[in-house]
């Protein structure tokens, strides 16, 4: 961190609040006002070829397309200084959009409803759609109609029911500059740019034996992508739509805050254009659904399972992940200090991941990790700072990942995941010998209990394992410690002669590139 | 700041500087209630005082005010009494000034009890008393005003 400053006007994104801190039915991760504006400079609503932006964009402006410019056209306007946000807030004018976002999304529906008709400037903050869809899912949890838009979908079900009787969004606004709503209608109506998908340096394998896979690929735990190993899946061949629909028949499956029917999901999915799409991500969709885990089988590389032995008591292991273009993950490194698989089945999806001890550009863990200072949503990551990555400590490996092909994320390893288009796919995260210490360090740690993932009694998770894994397979744990501390002899020999700054204490990983 | 090390019983403290140079020291223990100065605390850059130039000394006293009784107090009803009457304030532009010092400073409970008081100031109201209440020029066209009726029937319609 850095030392000596004392003007708290240095942008507060290190200082920003944690994920979850508060149900703000905006995003305000990361302070959009410190971002660097000039890229927004001059960028119409559609149609600058520079933004790449969808084609639905600039077709009838349900959303606040049309109403938001950003604030580097007001400059370049005929009138400058005619910013229709200073005349129309009246006595709210001095707060800056996330707080007056914060303050409108504690407002119930009628009164957002009201406030929009006070003025031009509060119709266009009010039309935020994110406010709408924390409406949405606060009242109807996962039983709503997506209708195109979240106002939209609250508006017919607050009507009865009758999408048909909702006239259509009246008022074309001109003149409202605002950078921070218009950085968030710019996310939500971008598609990914060439450039950020062009970089693919991840290692491919194929036909690797186990051996091969540990002492090559989860020893040095290094990220691969293996090909080939899912050829055996029926899930590959049968997975559609359609099947999917007849076998989960009614199941709820968990999305976001929600559970909803897949069928609601997928008309969902087939209408939105927000900049965080809901994502289907449930961790018994194979208690649910049996046919979907009689699908899939655990490529052999990863069979050593250790997490295992606690039964019933093991913190969520498996998940199916279905999603639209768009949605996906942001930087984050997975719970527990696992390590990760990752196969698709349907879709494509882009990673970008760094090592244990990089942190990406634009995240800002708190020092114990208990915090990740959220990043930005991801295609704001991929604006603002994907750039940076050419010049950042390590340059990232990368790569698009396609159906049948699996993706390996070694313990500790930051990762960002976004679907290209609609995918499905199928996770597993795993404790195996080569990060069963790693495991229970993490369990042991103070604040464990916060930061452990996925069970329901995290205080003794540590104890339990232990004592499970002494049970089942007793000596293991001695053994990988004595092991280790070979290797951490050796390397400190090997150090000490070749370099005494070299710090001993580093991880047996090699990062080469 | 710490202060000396003689394991004596006086808290530590650091010292607050208003934009208009009014000097606050302060215990750490209620300080630190804002979640910016706390880091800066930890990572030792309060020496010489914090500098707010966000912050007059006149708001600053008023988020202090609310620090001091939050550090202190434990009683739930007597932080809410409390809290009711800190927001109870004629001067909107102060409430206003509360809330960004809140969101400045990081302060979650004093940001989420502000925001509640604003919004708490639309909720149940027409749209002719929202804009009385903050002072909000109609620029509406008749024309205009018609069709956000239409659009929003299913709000106004009880």
């Amino acid at each position: 961190m850095p030392g000596a400053f004392h003007s708290l006007l240095l942008p507060l994104q290190w200082k920003r609040k944690p994920k979850r801190r508060r149900s703000r039915s905006h995003s305000k991760e990361g302070n959009n006002r410190n971002k660097p504006k000039s890229h927004l400079a001059g960028a119409g609503a559609a149609g600058d070829p520079s933004f790449n932006l969808k084609a639905s964009a600039s077709s009838f402006p349900r959303d606040i397309g049309c109403l938001v410019q950003p604030l580097g056209n007001l400059l370049l306007s005929a009138s400058p200084g005619a910013n229709l946000r200073d005349a129309g807030l009246g006595a709210l004018r001095p707060l800056p959009d996330d707080l007056l976002l914060d303050v409108l999304g504690l407002l119930p529906a009628r009164a957002l409803a009201a406030l929009s008709a006070a003025s031009k400037a509060l119709y266009v903050v009010a039309a935020h759609d994110p406010l709408w869809r924390a409406l949405v899912l606060g009242e109807l949890g996962g039983a709503f109609d997506f209708a195109g838009s979240w106002r939209a979908t609250y508006v017919a079900a607050a009507s009865g029911g009758r999408p048909h009787l909702i006239p259509p969004r009246a008022l074309r606004i001109r003149g409202f500059y605002s950078d921070y709503l218009f950085q968030s209608w710019l996310c939500a109506n971008m598609e990914m740019r060439h450039e950020w998908l062009a970089r693919d340096n991840i290692e491919r394998r194929r036909g690797v034996s186990v051996e091969q896979f540990i002492a090559e690929v989860e020893e040095p735990n290094r990220p691969v992508l293996l090909e080939g190993c899912l050829d055996s899946w029926p899930a590959l061949q049968k997975w559609s739509r359609e099947y999917l629909l007849e076998i989960s028949a009614g199941k709820e499956f968990a999305v976001g805050p929600v559970s909803m029917t897949l069928d609601r999901y997928f008309r969902y999915a087939d209408n939105v254009q927000e900049e965080r799409p809901l994502y289907l991500f449930d961790a018994k969709f194979a208690e649910k659904v049996p046919e979907m885990g009689r699908d899939y089988e655990v490529p052999v590389y990863f069979r050593e399972d250790l997490f295992s032995v606690l039964g019933e008591e093991r913190p969520d292991y498996r998940w199916v992940i279905i999603g639209p273009a768009g949605s996906g993950s942001s930087f984050h490194v997975d719970p527990n200090s696992t390590s990760a698989w990752n196969a698709i089945i349907k879709g494509a999806k882009k990673w970008v991941m760094f090592p244990p001890e990089v942190v990406p550009p634009g995240v800002h863990p708190s020092a114990d990790g208990a915090e990740v200072t959220s990043p930005v949503s991801i295609m704001e990551w991929f604006m603002n700072f994907y750039g940076a990555c050419k010049t950042w400590e390590k340059r990232p490996i990368e790569c698009i990942c396609r159906a049948g092909e699996v993706v390996f994320v070694p313990n500790g390893w930051w990762h960002l995941v976004i679907n290209l288009e609609e995918s499905i796919a199928i996770t597993q995260n795993y404790v195996s010998r080569r990060n069963l210490l790693n495991v229970l360090d993490f369990l042991k740690r103070p604040n464990a209990s916060e930061l452990v993932s996925g069970t329901k009694d995290r205080v003794n998770l540590h104890d339990k394992f232990r004592g499970a894994i002494d049970a089942a397979h007793p000596g293991m744990i001695n053994q990988l410690q004595f092991e280790a501390q070979q290797k951490a002899a050796a390397r400190k020999k090997k150090a000490s002669f070749w370099d005494t700054a070299v710090d001993a204490k580093s991880g047996g990983f090699k990062f080469s590139f | 700041m710490a202060s000396a090390g003689s394991g004596d019983e006086k808290a530590a403290t650091v010292t607050l500087i208003s934009s208009d140079n009014e000097h606050f020291e302060v215990p750490e223990a209620v300080a630190t209630l804002s979640q910016t100065i706390r880091h800066m605390i930890e990572d030792g850059c309060t020496d010489g005082g914090v500098p707010l130039p966000n912050v007059t000394g006149r708001i600053l006293a008023k988020v202090l005010e609310y620090c001091n009784k939050h550090a202190a107090a434990s009683d739930k009803d007597e932080l809410e009494k409390f809290d009711k009457a800190f927001v109870d304030i004629d001067d909107q532009a102060t409430l206003f000034d509360l809330v960004m010092a809140a969101n400045y400073l990081d302060i979650r409970g004093m940001l989420d009890l502000t925001c509640q008081t604003i919004a708490d100031m639309i909720k149940g109201k027409s749209v002719e008393e929202i804009r009385e209440t903050f002072n909000i020029k109609n620029d509406f066209t008749p024309e205009e005003e018609a069709e956000i009726r239409r659009e929003n029937q299913w709000a106004f319609d009880d």
